[in-house]
């Protein structure tokens, strides 16, 4: 078959009124490290028990390495996962846990001890074979629990919110050993998450999904720069939405006014003249000039509404007509102040085209 | 100044250790003084008056226990009663406490204070009941007339045990089990039984010193044949031999200060405390 590792195809759930699944597609190719992402509700998560066989689809069919696995029970699906609340088996040591899938297996007692001190390795915690899940901290438990997913070298690798449990620190540090370890391996993994820095971060590529289906698939820079909806965009980083009509489209650019105001962007796929749309720009994006500045692409008067501090960036809001206010995130090399009169660049590479 | 401080300051240390070393061994002495007065009474011979000791030890009044008392029937029963009312208190109790533990079930609370009621209300008040029905149904003095006696506050304890056993079973660790790979059953052997087991335990040693202990339900329901040693000790008051029934108490206590030591030695704390949550 195709390469594709984990696949759902039209996977639909429903528990009572709710549609926790609507038609969700997702393809997970081979070798490749893709995130599920999405605010809790959203159905990642039965998604996922979709995929580890929890929960059986009203619709549609799940494939595992091509075979479809959708009325396979999960024991018999040869899945590694880790999961948010580690899990570990508590009456046993950490040798024990990693030991557990190997031992359900049969695996010859040799070669046993071999996989799981390999195991323990990958993780640097061959010191605590001994000790008990409740005698290590939370990131140490959820190496173990790492170390148990992978001992047996399953096809895929499930991760359910595995750092959402740990601090702040802890949790950068452990996504990088966990996007190291499964590059260095190179398993197919599945990463569910709300958080979306985790997402951008680790993945070869993110699944966005909201209210049981799947918005849009692409890698983290596309997601990024080129959200498909509103809900992309807002869910990942910070966003500003500027409604307006689209007055004409010319090579390529589409015409928007807003207000008295008119913008060049970009044209998305479908748009049409006479269209309401949502012009997107990252406040990052956005330039803030003095206003004696020439002209320039897009570039508005505006006043400054109110300006935050964040240390390594100012954070203002910008009024440019009425009722339009955009969000501008600059160095502090220049400063401008409250009630200050400035000129606004949008970019017309960094905006983008919302068909809502 | 700093000096005479410092000595003072000892002083009143002293004075605090020794008033908690005096409080300590009061209380001590509270506690196991009637116990030592009865440990005392069953082996001294000619102990009246205004003495401190007894002036002679012997051990007849043991041997009378055993033989007038007839210690080896009452104990057997003592036993057999128990045995049959942890037996039929954890067959309940298990799937009760498995239901009230991880199911959602209507009205939970209301369930759990009328499964309580029995622990809650004097024994007496209903023992009469169960007396009346028991001999309906030629249930009185037979071992298992007085275990089923028993089980009405055996199985509360049994239920109550089970069910936060089960409440606090981690329904992700089985999980985790079925995605490492293993079936139901192995995950039951594997995971679930040695999770369960510490409370499981603790529920049979809960009923069985219950069953053991049990006085007022025995009461109303014992016969000739089923005489229990609580009943049994009760009745040698009756009987007006002080040094008899003080030996018959001591023999009385000694299982359950055996299951008390088991309960510190076998049961290890480890799997015990540490909880069942994983963290």
């Amino acid at each position: 078959m195709d390469d594709n590792m984990i696949e759902l195809r039209n996977v639909t759930k429903r528990y009572g009124p709710i549609v926790a699944n609507a038609n969700v597609n997702l393809s997970v190719r081979r070798g490749e490290l893709m995130t599920l992402l999405g605010p809790s509700g959203c159905g990642k998560t039965t998604a996922l028990r979709c995929i580890t066989g929890q929960v059986t689809p009203d619709e549609g069919r799940v494939f595992i390495d091509g075979v479809d696995v959708t009325d396979v029970p999960t024991h018999k699906r040869e899945l590694g996962m880790v999961f948010q609340n580690f899990a570990l088996f508590p009456h046993m040591t950490v040798y024990e846990n990693v030991e557990f899938p190997l031992m359900i297996r049969r695996v010859p007692q040799g070669q046993r001890r071999e996989m799981v001190m390999d195991a323990l390795r990958l993780i640097r915690m061959e010191s605590y074979a001994q000790h008990y899940p409740r005698q290590l901290s939370g990131g140490q438990q959820q190496r173990v629990g790492l170390a148990r997913a992978l001992v047996y070298h399953p096809k895929v690798l499930l991760l359910d919110e595995p750092l959402s449990n740990l601090d702040a620190k802890l949790r950068e540090e452990m996504r990088f050993e966990i996007r190291d370890l499964i590059s260095r391996l190179g398993i197919t993994a599945l990463y569910v998450t709300h958080d979306q820095a985790e997402a951008l971060a680790l993945s070869d590529r993110v699944a966005v999904m909201n209210a049981g289906r799947i918005e849009q698939v692409g890698t983290p820079d596309e997601i990024y720069e080129s959200p498909r909806s509103r809900f992309v965009a807002d869910f990942i980083g910070l966003s500003n939405f500027i409604r307006g009509k689209v007055l004409a489209i010319e090579r390529g650019m589409a015409i928007v006014a807003v207000n008295h105001i008119k913008l060049m962007v970009p044209a998305a796929e479908g748009t049409q003249v006479g269209q309401d749309i949502l012009v997107f720009i990252r406040p990052n994006d956005v330039r803030l000039f003095p206003v004696d500045f020439a002209k320039a692409e897009n570039t508005f008067e505006g006043v400054v509404h109110k300006l935050t501090y964040l240390g390594d960036t100012i954070d203002y809001r910008v009024i440019v007509a009425e009722g339009v206010q955009i969000r501008v995130q600059t160095d502090g090399k220049v400063r401008f102040n409250a009630g200050e009169a400035v000129k606004v660049c949008l970019p017309e590479a960094r905006c983008r085209v919302i068909l809502e | 100044m700093t000096a005479l401080a410092k000595r003072y300051w000892h002083a009143l240390i002293n004075q605090k250790k020794l008033f908690i070393y005096t409080f300590l061994w009061s209380f001590f002495l509270w506690i196991t003084s009637p116990f030592l007065i009865i440990l005392l009474k069953s082996v001294g011979r000619n102990w009246f008056g205004k003495r401190w000791l007894p002036p002679e030890l012997t051990l007849d009044w043991y041997k009378w226990a055993l033989t007038i008392a007839n210690i080896p029937q009452v104990l057997s029963n003592t036993l057999i009663i128990a045995a049959i009312a942890v037996t039929i208190s954890t067959l309940l109790a298990l799937p009760t406490g498995w239901a009230l533990g991880r199911r959602k079930v209507p009205a939970k609370e209301v369930l759990t204070s009328i499964i309580l009621l029995p622990r809650m209300i004097p024994p007496i008040a209903y023992a009469l009941g169960i007396a009346q029905i028991f001999y309906r149904l030629h249930l009185v003095d037979t071992h298992l007339g007085v275990a089923l006696a028993h089980v009405a506050i055996c199985a509360p304890y049994a239920i109550l045990v089970l069910s936060s056993t089960f409440e606090g079973l981690d329904e992700r660790v089985l999980e985790a089990a079925a995605v490492c790979g293993a079936s139901q059953l192995r995950t039951f052997f594997h995971v679930t039984l040695p999770l369960v087991l510490p409370g499981i335990l603790s529920s049979i040693i809960f009923t069985f010193t219950t069953s053991y202990n049990e006085f007022t339900l025995t009461l109303m329901t014992y016969g000739p044949h089923t005489i229990t040693l609580p009943v049994r000790t009760y009745l040698a008051v009756g009987e007006g031999y002080w040094e008899v029934t003080s030996a018959l108490s001591i023999i009385l206590i000694i299982p359950s200060l055996f299951v008390l030591f088991m309960v510190q030695r076998q049961v290890q704390p480890e799997k015990l405390v540490g909880g069942f949550k994983g963290v």
